[in-house]
């Protein structure tokens, strides 16, 4: 597993307007908790964490005045256009300790009922698994080749390494292969098709009652 | 073309689109997605001439998701008329687009087709765009 190495350094204030301080700056607000201890707040390079979230890692070494150590991103906020990060949890964690993430699902070949013109679409993207810190895999691939329309690929049928334990359910369906939908005149109708003007939720009951009190 | 099936009112207020979008700024359903880079309305007929852009170039491969609904109407008073006499009546639907809104999403095709069929849709929206791929959760 890869562990990329991003700059920090401490942080005194916290809140809106000195976060927004330290992005204009070129750092990423962070806070570390875990283990009992009490919270630690910490601004990380913003180049360093966009480097680290390219490559989908999960676990950092982070350095700050000197120091060094390793943390788990628990999580991470991003802009509205879900581009630059704005804030990272950092989790503290033991290299002997097992941990919960999401690992990337990746569907690898065409599968056969694609050629007959039915259309594959991934249910599952990610997988929860829970392993060692060390072993956390950078992604899981799952072959797709053999599905023909109207087969599923189920989390059972994925291979995962031996150390790592999955947390879906084996019944959960990670791709199926659709079969062709209707010709597209027929759904164009569909669409085209309809009232050209809602109806009105409670006008009858209302013109109703309207009606009987003119009466 | 979309509309709701049922609304509470038929004409609505006009208002104005603040902020940045909060929710619905994710690829959720396919691998690739268009966003919206400033806000603004799309109207149903802007929907459906993406669809139609995106559906046409994929040639019934992949699938297409429409991330927007046309839940605003808009009315309009009818050409010819002196200016009074109350509100128009509901001319068109409309959706209500914020910065970061995915608008549509592709899935099962490869990263350049979409960027294809993407591209054609771009050019039928009336605010900027961008392509979007599906980013995964640590």
């Amino acid at each position: 597993m890869e562990i990329a190495t991003v700059q920090g350094e401490t942080r005194q204030t916290a809140g809106h307007h000195a976060n927004e301080r330290l992005r204009r700056r070129g750092l990423v607000p962070a806070v570390i908790y875990g283990h009992g201890l009490p919270n630690e707040y910490v601004a990380l390079s913003l180049h360093d964490t966009r480097l680290a979230l390219a490559r989908m890692l999960h676990v950092i070494k982070l350095r700050v005045d000197g120091g060094e150590q390793q943390y788990l991103i628990k999580e991470v906020q991003f802009d509205h256009l879900q581009q630059t990060p704005i804030h990272v949890d950092l989790m503290r964690v033991d290299v002997t300790e097992r941990v919960k993430v999401r690992v990337p699902l990746e569907l690898r070949g065409r599968p056969r009922g694609t050629l007959e013109g039915g259309t594959l679409v991934s249910v599952i993207t990610e997988l929860d698994v829970e392993c060692l810190l060390l072993d956390i895999p950078d992604g899981i691939r799952a072959h797709v080749e053999h599905l023909g329309l109207n087969e599923a690929l189920y989390v059972r049928e994925l291979t995962v390494p031996p150390e790592v334990k999955v947390l879906n359910s084996g019944n959960d369906i990670v791709a199926i292969v659709h079969p062709p939908r209707g010709t597209t005149a027929a759904e164009l109708e569909a669409v085209t098709e309809g009232t050209a003007e809602p109806e009105v939720i409670g006008k009858g009951a209302k013109e109703d009652e309207e009606g009987e009190g003119g009466e | 073309m979309q509309m709701p099936k049922r609304v509470k009112y038929r004409k609505a207020q006009k208002g104005r689109i603040r902020g940045n979008a909060t929710r619905g700024n994710t690829v959720s359903f396919g691998d690739y997605g268009l966003q919206a880079l400033e806000p603004g309305r799309v109207t149903a007929r802007h929907i459906e001439a993406g669809r139609v852009a995106a559906s046409h170039y994929l040639a019934r491969e992949g699938r297409v998701y429409v991330r927007i609904f046309p839940h605003k109407p808009v009315s309009g008073k009818p050409l010819e008329t002196r200016m009074g006499k109350g509100k128009g009546e509901p001319a068109f639907w409309t959706a209500i687009v914020k910065a970061g809104t995915v608008l549509y999403e592709v899935g099962g095709i490869g990263e350049e087709a979409a960027k294809q069929a993407l591209l054609r849709v771009a050019h039928k929206m009336p605010v900027r765009t961008r392509f979007v791929h599906r980013r995964h959760s640590v």
